[in-house]
């Protein structure tokens, strides 16, 4: 989808981050000509991309930039290392962990619903344009006791402060419009602005045929709005707001019967807001406080109809279950506050608490739901500078939950070790807690927290703009919910796993590589599962490569990303009602996955004797370029006869389309020295 | 005879270049620096021209050639981002320094030679990741050029620092390799053939290699 292209767009070329904010705090007891040593920071576990980045390190823009991310972070940030290749679904799989147990935060406040409401089988997706974030850390094990319930990883981005300057943009894609402004107050102390999107993909594909037969949208309709004011010296008040809505509906064959088709119609409807504040309070003390609030309607309804379209009621099975409707609407807010106190020698200690109020209800499969759940939690973490080399985080949360009605704490602990060489070895280690899915705590009220425990060890090398990293873990889930015939926390598993990663800015003039490497072995014993079984969301072995190579004589940009995965598992699981157990009655892995896109990109003034000289181009790109089928898993029928594949809608993924920029100029503020 | 004399000759200048030497450090550090090419030799220069600005407090040339250490050091470090930060950030300083030791209004041909190398300490900070650091630090680098030439529309060392940011531009952005041509050709013919004493001198070695980039 073309949705935020445009910004994908304008900032491929790397130059128009939005670095505000990084002006550096004079250092005034320092003499001229001494040195700042080089301070040792730990970040086993995670990478980080931020405004700040030196060298080979990450930007924000170089996360979100990679080909074939459809502008969603999720998806850019499988080109890293710990993160599954799935095809069949949004969101991040991280080291053997579902999607569920990976969380999003933006500035303390979770984005509970990131994406469309899901469609089987096709990914759907973000609301949320990723160039909103100056700093995007990707934690795929041991993160910080400031941040909870996510098993496996944990996504933390930091909102923009400022725009650099005032400017509106315009795009136009076969399926996607969108326009939005930006106006920034005098002095920088404030800022404004708006945009708006309407995807509506039926009219692409007419022409590129789909898979699923289309009876409604897909067509998605985002609006959001945001305000900054800088108050005081330090202080700073951020809004934001996103409201969104989704209609998807299309018919597939129906996989126990040829005559019949199975239809799915999604219509969501989405609003995040948050609030946020950030002062210093004195030279030693800061506060950050936030508020959000969620509201969230998904209405699902599948169904059973004939060739004509009419619908069908069957009641015996499977066919009686196949005409359902489901409601739901939740409201969701947040509460955090966290306190920083800065001691001396670098030495930092924040503390704070937080408070999630979730409230669900509506109809689902004819039974009516009503849910709340009052989670709070209270954390405390210390960065420690132990040596000139080593440096440690320790931390604890403490959480407790009204619908679990349990407490439990949380242990962090990182260190890190640098080397004289520049290398640096870092360790991690942490429990985190993560309440059941929703739909598993409408029914069941005796459940409890599930828990992974993660070790993580890995050696980082940063020099020449190459970065090198190698990262091992060990990590142990418990408690992970089981369906009937005895429901609850009877499940367990563990992952373990290898991983490397290599950036490269230097070798070759203008262009910038990255490979990784991930090798994982997990089994859990989940949900259905009947004892533990490499789970279908897992391959043993993922490789990724993307590339990034400017033509800065012709204002080229060439974006290619190639990922592999060995084949996944898949499972005919079914229940045996005479043994009454869940019960494999076949199994398989899939084919190797492999996938190449590409992004092209021409920069040109339309209006060039302007004085306000605009940033615009043409862009498209293909996603699986070379049209490889891909599986991705498959259904089985009832009665386990059939097999059908899960792929891709379509073979490839086109896009192509003009975007223009006003008000940004950028002459001779660029260098193109890499 | 002639030998022994030239030989003597060698001598005595040799003897007087020492004696000079020592009377004064800083000549003695130019003197060095002339010659300075790796990032060893120009990280023990700015130790000592800082060691002679902090002895002397109130001459700006110390501070000057410090920062102009520190920003050599940076461009040397040009593809290696995760260095230069340190080195900038005191460069930044010393540059300063010397700024607020000078009279604004009689001393602009100094002014213009610290602004300079300002310009070029700004540049270095776009080194470190031109990504995150290139839309603030290079719009500071150009301000500073601005202002070295105005100050002294003449300054070859502002016209070097002018067309290497034209030849390291993209086009899109305003870069013009032949303009850069033009402008170090200009910077080395208001450059003299050889160049002595403590006053900013340098340049030669710095435009004949931008030059030799451009066919």
């Amino acid at each position: 989808m073309q949705k935020y292209l445009i910004t994908v767009l304008l900032l491929l070329p790397g130059y128009l981050v939005s670095a505000q904010d990084n002006k550096d705090k004079k250092d005034s007891t320092r003499l001229p000509g001494t040195r700042a040593l080089k301070m040792v920071t730990v970040s086993a576990g995670a990478f980080e991309a931020s405004d700040k980045a030196k060298g080979a390190s990450l930007t924000p823009i170089d996360a979100v930039t990679v080909a074939g991310s459809y502008a969603d972070i999720t998806q850019a940030l499988r080109s890293l290392p710990g993160a599954q290749q799935i095809g069949e679904q949004e969101g991040l799989f991280v080291r053997g962990g579902t999607s569920y147990e990976t969380k999003q935060f933006i500035d303390g406040t979770l984005l509970k619903y990131p994406n469309y409401p899901s469609v089987p089988g096709i990914t759907q997706y973000a609301r949320i344009n990723p160039f909103l974030f100056k700093g995007i850390l990707f934690s795929s094990g041991g993160y910080s006791a400031l941040y909870g319930q996510a098993m496996s990883s944990a996504l933390i981005m930091e909102s923009v402060d400022m725009p650099e300057k005032s400017s509106a943009s315009f795009s136009l894609f076969p399926a996607n419009i969108g326009t939005g402004f930006q106006k920034l107050g005098k002095g920088s102390r404030s800022s404004f602005g708006a945009s708006l999107s309407y995807s509506n993909q039926s009219w692409y594909n007419n022409i590129i045929q789909q898979r699923p037969d289309y009876f409604s949208g897909p067509e998605y309709l985002d609006g959001n709005a945001n305000f900054r004011i800088r108050t005081g010296k330090t202080g700073i008040l951020k809004f934001y707001t996103n409201w969104s809505s989704s209609n998807v509906g299309m018919y597939n064959p129906d996989i126990d019967s040829a005559a019949l088709r199975a239809g799915y119609l999604v219509k969501g409807r989405n609003g995040y807001n948050s609030l946020s504040y950030r002062t210093a309070l004195t030279d030693k003390w800061k506060v950050d406080v936030s508020a959000a609030y969620t509201y969230n309607h998904n209405t699902t309804a599948t169904s059973l109809t004939n060739g004509d379209g009419k619908t069908v009621i069957l009641h015996e099975e499977p066919y009686q279950y196949k005409n359902r409707y489901n409601r739901i609407r939740s409201d969701f807010a947040q509460g955090r506050i966290v306190f920083t106190h800065i001691l001396p020698g670098n030495q930092t200690l924040r503390f704070g608490a937080e408070h999630f109020y979730t409230n669900d209800k509506g109809v689902t499969n004819d039974s009516l739901i009503r849910f709340t759940d009052q989670l709070t939690a209270a954390f405390a973490e210390g960065d420690l500078y132990v040596a000139d080399n080593i440096a440690a985080k320790a931390g604890a949360r403490l959480e407790h939950s009204t619908a679990l009605n349990k407490w439990v704490v949380a242990p962090r602990l990182s260190v890190a070790y640098m080397l004289k060489s520049g290398g640096q070895f870092n360790l991690a280690y942490g429990i985190f807690y993560q309440e059941p899915q929703e739909e598993f705590m409408y029914y069941n009220r005796n459940l409890t927290f599930s828990s992974a425990t993660h070790y993580v060890l890995n050696y980082t090398r940063k020099e020449n703009n190459r970065f090198f990293r190698v990262e091992a873990y060990y990590k142990q889930y418990r408690d992970l919910i089981k369906i009937k015939p005895q429901e609850g926390n009877g499940g367990k598993g563990y992952a373990k796993g290898i991983e490397l990663f290599f950036r490269d800015k230097k070798t070759i003039r203008n262009l910038d590589y990255w490979i990784t490497y991930t090798y994982l072995d997990t089994r859990r014993d989940f949900q259905n599962y009947p004892y533990e079984l490499k789970p279908t969301f897992a391959a043993p072995h993922t490789a990724t490569i993307a590339i990034k190579k400017s033509f800065p004589d012709i204002n080229a940009y060439v974006n290619v990303s190639y990922a592999f995965a060995a084949g996944r598992p898949y499972y005919d699981i079914r229940f045996n009602v005479p043994d009454n157990k869940w019960q494999v009655y076949d199994d398989g892995t899939t084919k190797n996955y492999s996938v190449v896109n590409l992004h092209v990109a021409y920069l040109t003034p339309f209006f060039k004797h302007w004085k306000q000289k605009d940033f615009s181009g043409i862009a498209f790109g293909v996603n699986n370029l070379l049209g490889t089928k891909q599986v991705f898993g498959y259904n089985y029928s009832f009665d386990g006869s059939r097999k059908v594949p899960m792929t891709l809608p379509a073979s490839r993924y086109y896009f192509i389309g003009f975007f223009m920029n006003f008000g940004i100029d950028r002459t001779n503020d660029i260098l193109d020295n890499l | 005879m002639r030998t022994i004399m030239i030989t003597l000759l060698a001598l005595v200048m040799a003897y007087t270049t020492v004696s000079a030497q020592s009377a004064d450090p800083l000549q003695d550090a130019v003197t060095r620096l002339d010659k300075a090419a790796s990032v060893k030799d120009y990280e023990a220069l700015e130790k000592t021209f800082s060691g002679i600005a902090v002895s002397q407090k109130t001459a700006w040339l110390p501070y000057y050639y410090a920062a102009f250490c520190n920003a050599k050091i940076g461009f040397l470090y040009q593809d290696d981002g995760e260095r230069i930060e340190p080195y900038s950030k005191s460069g930044e300083e010393q540059a300063k320094q010397a700024i607020s030791l000078l009279n604004a209004d009689k001393q602009k041909k100094e002014l213009a030679e610290v602004n300079t190398v300002l310009s070029m300490v700004y540049r270095t900070r776009v080194f470190i990741n031109p990504m995150t650091y290139g839309r603030q630090y290079g719009s500071l680098s150009q301000k500073h050029l601005e202002q070295a030439k105005q100050l002294d529309p003449q300054n070859p060392r502002a016209l070097y620092v002018e067309a290497w940011v034209k030849y390291y531009t993209p086009k899109l952005w305003g870069g013009d390799k032949q303009r850069a041509k033009q402008l170090a050709e200009e910077s080395l013919a208001k450059l003299p053939g050889t160049a002595a004493g403590v006053e900013p001198h340098w340049g030669r070695k710095e435009d004949q290699e931008l030059l030799a980039k451009i066919k």
